[in-house]
């Protein structure tokens, strides 16, 4: 298959003149990921060394480096995002294990289960936690009553705890589709040859999922790093790092002392990116599907069950929790049924904003990253490895400092964008064109050229074998694309929360200001919308594909 | 794939028109750092009355200067309901403000508003204590009743007081404490303080609400904040701290070039009215219009509290305050 390609890509690539449109297209595209990512990066940077503001000056960083809060802040940060990686990591492996080679009714359950935080606005986790386990939680309270230890949940290991629920299913979600499109001849061999089960899975199964495990470390991380929701519900005035960047801008306009919070978020995010994009990419081990996944030994099956129904249980209790606190008056202290908190007539209002700001951040997205992702393939584009290296980069930007760094351009002369529908949606769009660029990238490197050839010698021009051939194949990615965007789009706080304005409020920050008045009952209200219609768009996409014959 | 365009396409266009037929001629844009629960109350009572909609962007008080003032000259608001009494006398300095005669706050007096209309108090609100007794007695606390009882040992990490760097709430106790007790003192005091303090929040109305779910005993904030939660409820308490508090006057004003300066207007002018003030009282302790009675039923013990001073000195005091305590 890959010889298969590589022959018939020469033509193509001799032929290097490359069409007007596809040109124009390109530079269009460049334009824009320099203007709504890179732009604001480097914006960041240089604001960080005072510039813009009288000068260059070492002074934010001096001040950064003498004042303990702000390495507080740093060493808070990194050690939060570490552990909850590594936690999630020890349960994801077994969950994904676990569901991935049984086939019950129960473990397709817990696959949606393990799903199931994406749907919601990352910091829900800390409302419920903060219910259940608060100085005065319910589940605090019977600690206290039975062994007489008064514990808190604020502060580090609250966030720590917040995050391992939050980012649990993007490990997870990597992990199990590694395994479940590994070839398990590979394990019946070694399974052959003698080895127990354990011995399979620690000298087999592990090391062929190993680049996805170090993928789905590594992207935690960066994700745990930047969270920013978390530390500023949960985390007791503790610093950390882009919960004190934002403080730094909105309470102090402190954009400099912020800016360099934000080079210190971005720069392990950029190590990372690199590492992943550059090293890791060369590894990735050839799968195959040969058949069902091998089943588990019942006493290995039992352990993975185990760890598996602990964390499905804790994720559902954190959803029930939030649902309860929705439909009582005040929950633990007065559980009377009520439906008082979903009478927020501004709420209904922000989540139409979010659904439209989202809807076309997913086309975007979904659209532009398709398209060059096709061209990356296939045309002899200039700056393809750039385009594609800033898309990319896009995704591991930390939210916050795409916010901040919005705000240094957009905001006042020349654009005057800051607070526009217009600006939310393209900084939502960019900050995930790289999920359909590199869908498309990845299905267009499944499609044999000989399909476009066949219609180019039938006589149709570029442009109309893209439309006709082309776009259709691209639909299963387009799609992809369009759900992931649409659905981090809704729930996503920690940029755009530096671009509403009234009249464009969105609401997932509206449920974050809400919690931040301490509304437990109407945050949770609000949060339970919120996932009902992330869960109906989801619905209507899945009958749209079916309708129209595409699958994602 | 035909069918699937279709439908993508339709649903953008249905999208795309009811995004725009969302935001009709008549809205007005606005911060706000009054609680969400009483300003959608405000803003129905105001489209009923007017027919002017409004659009608004809830924040802490501090978090709103901030932003208003680093958007100066383009701020992304037509008005300002609900707002420190002290940012209006800097707002005022700074040249931000549009002024405009109100009829309907003629009989409003003077010390509540601006001469030349540049800013309007609506209502004023002070500094108090919440306090959670069933807790006090669970954990075999006293019941606290000055400032000064806050610094016994005995309340180690059961406060919560609200950040100064985000919240008025937090700025007024903080500068009615300068003024009080002169300022040495006072940092002097809010050191031992920190010692008791088991978190600070960004808003300030946040530690009623702690304090109300049991999960502090005792919470710095302000009048309201508290009334609402016992109204609700919650098994918590006001209390007047002995040496006396400090009040704010709460402010609505316009911003110099508003888009649409007419339905401000008209907003400002609703608010002082008899209608407007009654309103505003069912969710205030106090408001500006004589006659119309607010929430308290009591005499607070309110101290001469000089937002003049407290406007001149806030930069100073936020600096000092971020050296000493972030």
């Amino acid at each position: 298959m890959s010889e298969l390609t590589e022959q018939t890509s020469v033509p193509i690539k001799k032929k290097a003149k490359v069409e007007k449109g596809f040109l124009a297209a390109t530079w269009g595209i460049a334009a824009l990921l320099f203007a709504f990512i890179l732009a604001p990066v480097l914006a960041v940077f240089v604001q960080s060394f005072g510039i813009g503001n009288g000068g260059f000056t070492f002074e934010y960083y001096a001040r950064f480096f003498s004042n303990p809060s702000y390495f507080q802040a740093l060493f808070n940060s990194v050690a939060a995002g570490t552990v909850s990686t590594l936690i999630i990591l020890m349960i994801a492996i077994p969950f994904a294990l676990y569901v991935t080679r049984s086939n019950t009714y129960l473990s397709k359950t817990y696959r949606g289960i393990g799903l199931l935080p994406l749907v919601a606005p990352p910091f829900i986790f800390s409302l419920a936690l903060i219910i259940l386990f608060g100085r005065r939680g319910v589940v605090s309270q019977w600690i206290a009553d039975f062994t007489g230890i008064e514990i808190s949940i604020y502060g580090f290991w609250g966030v720590v705890i917040a995050q391992i629920l939050g980012y649990f299913p993007i490990a997870y979600m990597m992990i199990e589709s590694s395994m479940r499109n590994m070839n398990p001849s590979l394990e019946h061999a070694s399974q052959d040859l003698g080895a127990g089960q354990g011995r399979t899975i620690r000298k087999v199964t592990l090391p062929l999922a190993g680049t996805a495990i170090l993928k789905a470390g590594l992207i935690v991380f960066v994700m745990a790093l930047a969270d920013f929701s978390n530390p500023l519900i949960i985390g007791g005035g503790e610093n950390f790092l882009a919960s004190d960047a934002f403080l730094l801008v909105t309470g102090q306009q402190n954009l400099e002392m912020a800016a360099v919070l934000g080079v210190f978020l971005v720069l392990p995010s950029f190590l990372v990116f690199l590492f992943q994009t550059y090293i890791l990419k060369d590894h990735e081990v050839a799968t195959t599907t040969g058949g069902a996944n091998n089943p588990l030994h019942p006493k290995v099956k039992a352990a993975m069950f185990g760890v598996s129904t602990v964390m499905a249980l804790f994720i559902v209790v954190m959803f029930v929790m939030v649902v309860m606190s929705a439909f009582v008056q005040i929950i633990g202290i007065n559980n009377e049924l009520t439906l008082d908190h979903f009478s927020d007539t501004s709420g209904w209002g922000f989540l139409w904003n979010s659904v439209i700001v989202s809807f076309f951040a997913a086309l975007l997205a979904a659209g532009l990253g398709i398209l060059q992702g096709y061209m990356t393939a296939r045309k002899n584009v200039p700056m393809k490895k750039l385009t594609e290296f800033t898309a990319l980069f896009g995704l591991a930007i930390p939210g916050t400092v795409m916010g901040i760094g919005y705000v240094l351009i957009f905001n006042g002369a020349p654009f005057f964008l800051t607070g526009t529908i217009f600006l939310l949606v393209m900084n939502m769009a960019f900050r995930k064109i790289g999920v359909g660029l590199e869908a498309g990238i990845s299905k267009m490197q499944q499609l044999d050229v000989s399909l476009e050839e066949a219609s180019s010698d039938l006589g149709s021009g570029p442009y109309h074998t893209f439309r006709r051939v082309v776009a259709p194949l691209l639909t299963p990615a387009f799609m992809a694309g369009f759900v992931y965007t649409f659905m981090t789009s809704m729930v996503s706080v920690s940029s755009v929360i530096f671009l509403i304005s009234p009249g464009t409020n969105l609401a997932a920050p509206y449920i974050l200001n809400l919690a931040d008045q301490a509304a437990v009952g109407r945050a949770s209200a609000m949060s339970f919308i919120l996932i009902v219609i992330v869960l109906a768009c989801m619905g209507l996409l899945k009958l749209i594909e079916r309708r129209s014959g595409t699958s994602v | 794939m035909e069918k699937m365009k279709k439908w993508i396409v339709g649903l953008a266009s249905v999208l795309v028109l009811s995004a725009c037929g969302s935001s009709g001629d008549n809205t007005v844009t606005m911060y706000t750092h009054n609680d969400e629960e009483e300003m959608q109350s405000f803003a129905s009572a105001v489209e009923e009355e007017t027919g002017v909609n409004i659009d608004v962007l809830r924040m802490s008080s501090e978090e709103a200067w901030s932003r208003i003032d680093s958007e100066y000259p383009d701020v992304n608001a037509d008005m300002m309901w609900g707002m420190l009494h002290s940012f209006a006398l800097v707002a005022e300095e700074e040249d931000m403000l549009e002024p405009y005669e109100s009829d309907t706050w003629d009989d409003v007096p003077d010390e509540f508003k601006d001469p030349d209309g540049q800013w309007y108090g609506w209502s004023y609100w002070f500094n108090a204590v919440a306090i959670n007794e069933d807790l006090l007695d669970e954990l075999g606390l006293d019941r606290p009743e000055s400032w000064e009882d806050l610094l016994d040992p005995q309340y180690e990490g059961e406060i919560v007081l609200p950040d100064p760097g985000t919240s008025g709430t937090a700025f007024l106790f903080v500068s009615t404490l300068m003024q009080e007790m002169g300022e040495d003192e006072a940092w002097d005091y809010l050191d031992e303080l920190d010692n008791n303090v088991g978190q600070y929040s960004q808003s300030g109305s946040a530690p009623a609400q702690m304090t109300s779910q049991g999960e502090y005993a005792i919470g710095i904030t302000w009048d309201q904040a508290i009334f609402d939660r016992m109204e609700e409820g919650y098994p918590i308490d006001i209390m007047i701290p002995e040496e006396g508090v400090g009040f704010d006057l709460d402010v609505a004003w316009i911003f110099q070039d508003a888009d649409n300066q007419e339905a401000a207007e008209e907003v400002i002018d609703f608010i002082g009215t008899d209608e407007g003030m009654e309103l505003a009282a069912e969710y205030r302790s106090m408001v500006t219009k004589p006659d119309v009675e607010g929430t308290i039923d009591f005499e607070p013990n309110l101290i001469d509290y000089d937002a003049v001073w407290a406007a001149e000195n806030r930069e100073r005091i936020m600096n000092e305050w971020q050296e000493k305590f972030d």
